[in-house]
């Protein structure tokens, strides 16, 4: 079959969200060495066992979910793209989740031995519950249906990924791996943007579908988080239950979760006090960048690419 | 709801609106008392008397013997009596927080508190007061009552028998050669592990390709001394309290600039890329007019500019010297788009907040004390001027130069309003942080040793005049915002002086080179003597009066000359504005004399994590009057900071923020207008991006406009 590729034009722009998120996902473009890592060497011998251990799980568990979205995911989503510009930004980020990918790394080669990486990367291999989460997504991003797959993505880039990112917000909320925190600030800050995009192009397809199919993908997407939602719980259990966390991380779950539906356009599931979060952990994640850090011990997460601009003599007139 | 919760959490609910969408003042206060309950007093050690808790902390090594020394007991009992009849109460979580984190003194494992507040407040008295108990009372008054905070080095380490110096900043010169190359990097270790943050000036030295012994091609400029002093800083850090932090200076003209300042890049190569040293350019008029003209500006090598005019090139004006270095053959130069590399400056400002910016002329023209000022320190307040150092083929001192420290602390303008003494208050803060001066000798650096004994430099600082201006319903860069701010750095500045030439007068002794100074020329009062400073508004001129506070008039500015011509002046230099971080919510003030960033500010260090602080004086009920920084811009800020400077000897840390719509071309405006407002330093510079609607947390104040 041959198809045909166009010259893609920016200057022909069919929806304008697909120009205001590109230059939103252009603008936060980091890569991990810009983070001085090594300052949370010291932070990172304070921890107890229990807590480092759980730390590497919850990388190369979110390690795992980033190579899904980068080499599958979000390249899935491209033949199905409304509009040329909407498949540069599938391009845009597939590249970002291989960068959020290896910044993992980066935090394991800053503060692990060889060994111990080796050894975590084992267990995000053997997890069943890891394996289970990536079969569900990969079956989706397989499959025949391209608003499935949709769903699948949206779930995973606004629900799926926060059982690991509570952990190094917490942390950081009680003063401890501080600049881990400010690199999974800045990937918190790219998957929500994500998220909301592919949810954002989800809607506006479903609106275009019969009722009957309209009914039919509602259903679907919510069985779907269900299923996840499980094995989300038990996932969960594995990793924090040594920690005593697990209660207060499924409520993060459910936040996430009615987040995740938001964006597909649909109504929350869980009631407000089930999926009541803890303060510290829901101001730690506003993706804002307003915070006042201290240039001297991080970078922060806020900076952003220069839109240039050339200076005319009128500026200078003095 | 009954449900408990932690500080943190009550701390984090500052940053969430509750249902009325109205902030949770009260949430934080619940949060400071739980931090108090839950940890503090639990892990405070217990003692029944003062004596017996002073015999404890000197036998064991925690509170240093010779301070108590200078004072009878009696009296030391008197003075912790005094301090703690003011029942002093942390106003905030974070004030709270950032205490006990930074500055209590702890058991030597970390575990337990052996001080509160007013035990810092006193060891502070003591030390600062040099063994003079009016002295003492009067200073644990200003610092108690929150008027007047020393910086964090003295604050944190007064009486402490394990301990840093008392020195907040130090400014060191490099020459062209490995000796001083190499001491630098060793006196670089040896501030940073004494805790200060230092800054180096790299104008002087050749750049890449420069020849060595006549060999041409063999020098590698300044990017491999940026990276050995990098490492330098992280290694040494200061007891733990923090990594050591360090700056470097380079002139706009040197012929490695473009390269300098691609170390901040996003997608610097890993060998050249910088990461936690702080940048700054060095500014001279004349490539602000080659960019007005849109020309190319030239590039010399500091090798051969050495060569012709037989002193290093941080000591020449380059506007002076500009159109001869052009035109001089044996200058070897190559050329930039003047206009191009200001976009350069501000294109890295997007990504990183680097480069500072040092006018260098504008700092000169406006400098009292003989010699060049060629470069700023780690917080571009400081502002002195230095003199080279020789070193011998075995490498100990030829000849000892100057190279410059400063001491600094802040004055609290709400509360210095309210003192019942404003003269008295600036006058205690000066004479205290002179102290600092006189008891420093730092002999590992023999050049800032030698500078500091000469110069005895000081930096009062101010800080919440947001705070203040707000709590008065004054807009922040507005008529009668500016207004104030001239009228009280300009009264703040006769009394500092007043204070100096008192103590100049007392000993018979002015700093080293006082004659040769505009201050004995008397130049320096023109401004004050040949015209009248009044405030231009009803509204100020009522809160001067309301305060009692006598605004000096061209007659005591007469009187002041004399005095000074006749007596001189003890300090080189007075005054410096630091942007005050951690002192300022220990404080409970706004940062400096810059706007807040936000109304709940999130705040992030390596030591604290992420909390949440308040505005001082805001209100459910004065918002209005508390824009933050990005709302209110570039124009008013460098409004307000312009009407300081004219008043501050020494530097402002000045920052400006931008919302993400802005352009280069925004922020090279700014530093246009900053250049014509006389502005002499540009710190930081600050994009907020606003995250995409539809990707922020529910209810959250800090994400919201």
């Amino acid at each position: 079959m041959s198809r045909i590729v166009e010259p893609i034009n920016w200057n022909r722009i069919d929806d304008p969200i697909d120009l205001e998120v590109w230059n939103r996902l252009t603008a936060n473009f980091w890569l991990p060495e810009k983070i001085p890592m090594s300052n949370d060497i010291p932070s990172w011998a304070a921890l107890t066992d229990e807590e480092r251990s759980t730390t590497k799980k919850v990388f190369t568990g979110l390690t795992l979910l980033d190579t899904i979205q980068a080499t599958v995911g979000a390249t899935s989503l491209i033949p199905d793209s409304r509009t040329p510009h909407e498949e540069a930004i599938y391009t845009n980020i597939a590249f970002m989740e291989s960068v959020h990918a290896k910044s993992y790394s980066t935090i394991f080669s800053t503060l692990c031995s060889t060994e111990e990486i080796d050894e975590a990367f084992r267990w995000s291999i053997e997890n069943p519950y890891l394996n289970k989460k990536a079969e569900i997504i990969l079956n989706n991003y397989d499959g025949e249906d391209p608003l499935k797959r949709k769903i699948a993505s949206t779930l995973l880039e606004s629900f799926l990924f926060y059982s690991g990112f509570y952990w190094p917000m917490y942390l950081s909320s009680r003063s401890r791996l501080t600049n881990t925190a400010d690199m999974v600030r800045l990937i918190i800050r790219d998957e929500a943007v994500h998220g909301y995009f592919i949810g954002y192009k989800y809607q506006l397809a479903v609106a275009e579908q019969t009722p009957e199919r309209q009914e039919h993908l509602k259903e679907y997407a919510y069985t779907l988080l269900m299923e996840l939602f499980d094995n989300e719980n038990k996932y969960t259990a594995e990793l924090y239950d040594g920690l005593g966390f697990t209660e207060d991380v499924k409520k993060f779950l459910q936040y996430n979760a009615n987040k995740a539906l938001m964006n597909l356009g649909y109504d929350a599931l869980f009631p407000k006090e089930t999926s009541e979060v803890s303060p510290a952990i829901l101001s730690a994640l506003s993706p804002s960048g307003n915070e006042n850090h201290d240039f001297f011990s991080g970078s922060g997460s806020s900076y952003v690419l220069a839109k240039n601009e050339s200076t005319e003599d009128s500026d200078w007139d003095f | 709801m009954d449900k408990t919760y932690s500080y943190h959490d009550y701390n984090a609910m500052l940053n969430l609106y509750d249902e009325n969408k109205k902030i949770q003042f009260d949430k934080d206060k619940l949060a400071a008392k739980h931090y108090f309950l839950d940890h503090v007093n639990l892990n405070t050690v217990f003692f029944h008397t003062l004596e017996e808790k002073l015999d404890y902390l000197v036998e064991n090594e925690y509170y240093d013997q010779e301070v108590l020394d200078l004072y009878g007991f009696d009296f030391i009992k008197k003075l912790f009596k005094q301090a703690y009849a003011h029942k002093f109460r942390f106003s905030t979580f974070l004030g709270a927080y950032k205490f006990y984190t930074s500055y209590a003194l702890k058991t030597f494992d970390g575990e337990r508190y052996l001080e509160r507040f007013e035990d810092r407040v006193c060891m502070n008295a003591l030390i600062l007061a040099g063994g003079d108990p009016t002295f003492a009372q009067d200073v644990l008054e200003e610092i108690i009552t929150g008027r007047f905070q020393p910086a964090t080095p003295t604050f944190l380490n007064a009486g402490k028998k394990q301990r840093g110096e008392f020195v907040s900043c130090f400014l060191l010169r490099i020459e062209d050669n490995m000796e001083s190359i190499s001491r630098a990097i060793n006196s670089s270790l040896q501030l940073s592990k004494r805790g200060g943050g230092v800054a180096l000036n790299l104008t002087n030295l050749r750049e890449a390709g420069a020849p060595i012994k006549k060999i041409q091609n063999q020098s590698s400029g300044v990017l491999p001394i940026m990276k050995l002093l990098e490492d330098s800083f992280s290694y040494a850090n200061q007891l733990g309290a923090r990594q050591g932090a360090g700056a470097v200076y380079l002139n706009a003209h040197h012929p490695d600039i473009l390269q300098f300042l691609d170390t901040k890049r996003e997608n610097a190569d890993e060998k050249v890329r910088i990461k936690t040293l702080s940048l700054g350019v060095v500014i001279p008029d004349i490539t602000v007019e080659l960019a007005k003209r849109n020309e190319d500006m030239y590039l010399f090598s500091p090798y051969d500019v050495e060569r012709v005019y037989g002193v290093p090139m941080a000591d020449i004006s380059v506007t002076e010297k500009y159109q001869e270095m052009v035109d001089n053959a044996d200058i070897k130069k190559k050329k930039i788009n003047a206009r191009d590399l200001f976009q350069t400056i501000a294109e890295l400002q997007f990504e990183s907040g680097y480069p500072y910016i040092l006018y260098e002329d504008t700092a000169n023209a406006a400098n009292p004390v003989e010699g060049r000022i060629n470069m700023s320190n780690l917080c571009s307040e400081i502002l002195q001027v230095n003199t080279p150092t020789t070193y011998n083929a075995d490498l100990s001192y030829g000849v000892i130069g100057k190279d410059i420290s400063c001491n600094l602390g802040s004055l609290n303008i709400a509360k210095a309003m309210e003192s019942p003494n404003f003269a008295k208050t600036i006058k205690v803060a000066v004479l205290s942080l002179t102290s600092v001066a006189d008891l420093s000798y730092i002999e590992s650096v023999m050049s800032i040793a030698e500078g500091n004994r000469r110069s005895r430099a000081i930096g009062l600082g101010q800080m919440n005049l947001h705070g203040y201006l707000g709590k008065e319903k004054i807009f922040y860069g507005s008529e009668e915002g500016v207004d104030f701010t001239n009228m009280y750095f300009y009264t703040v500045a006769y009394h500092a002086l007043m204070t100096s030439n008192q103590k100049a007068k007392q000993t018979g002794n002015p700093f080293d080179n006082f004659a040769n100074s505009k201050y004995a020329s008397g130049e320096y009062f023109d401004k004050y003597v040949t015209q009248e400073w009044k405030p231009a508004t009803k509204k100020v001129a009522k809160l001067f009066k309301d305060s009692n506070i006598e605004i000096p008039t061209q007659e005591d500015w007469t009187r002041l000359k004399k005095s000074v011509m006749k007596y001189g002046i003890y300090n080189q230099n007075l005054q410096a504005v630091p942007p005050t971080g951690s002192i300022s919510y220990i404080n409970n003030s706004t940062s400096s004399i810059h706007p807040i960033a936000s109304q709940i500010e999130i705040r992030k260090e390596g030591k604290l994590g992420r909390v949440y602080y308040p505005a001082p004086f805001l209100t459910n009920d004065n918002k209005e009057y508390f824009q933050d920084a990005y709302e209110i811009g570039a124009e008013r800020i460098i409004d307000t900071y312009a009407a300081a400077t004219q008043h501050v000897d020494q530097g402002l840390s000045l920052t400006l923020f931008f919302k993400d719509t802005a352009t280069t071309r925004d922020v090279n405006k700014a530093q246009i207008y900053a250049w014509k407002s006389g502005i002499k330093t540009i710190y930081y510079i600050r994009i907020r991006q606003l995250a995409l609607e539809g990707t922020t947390v529910d209810e959250c104040v800090s994400c919201q406009l």
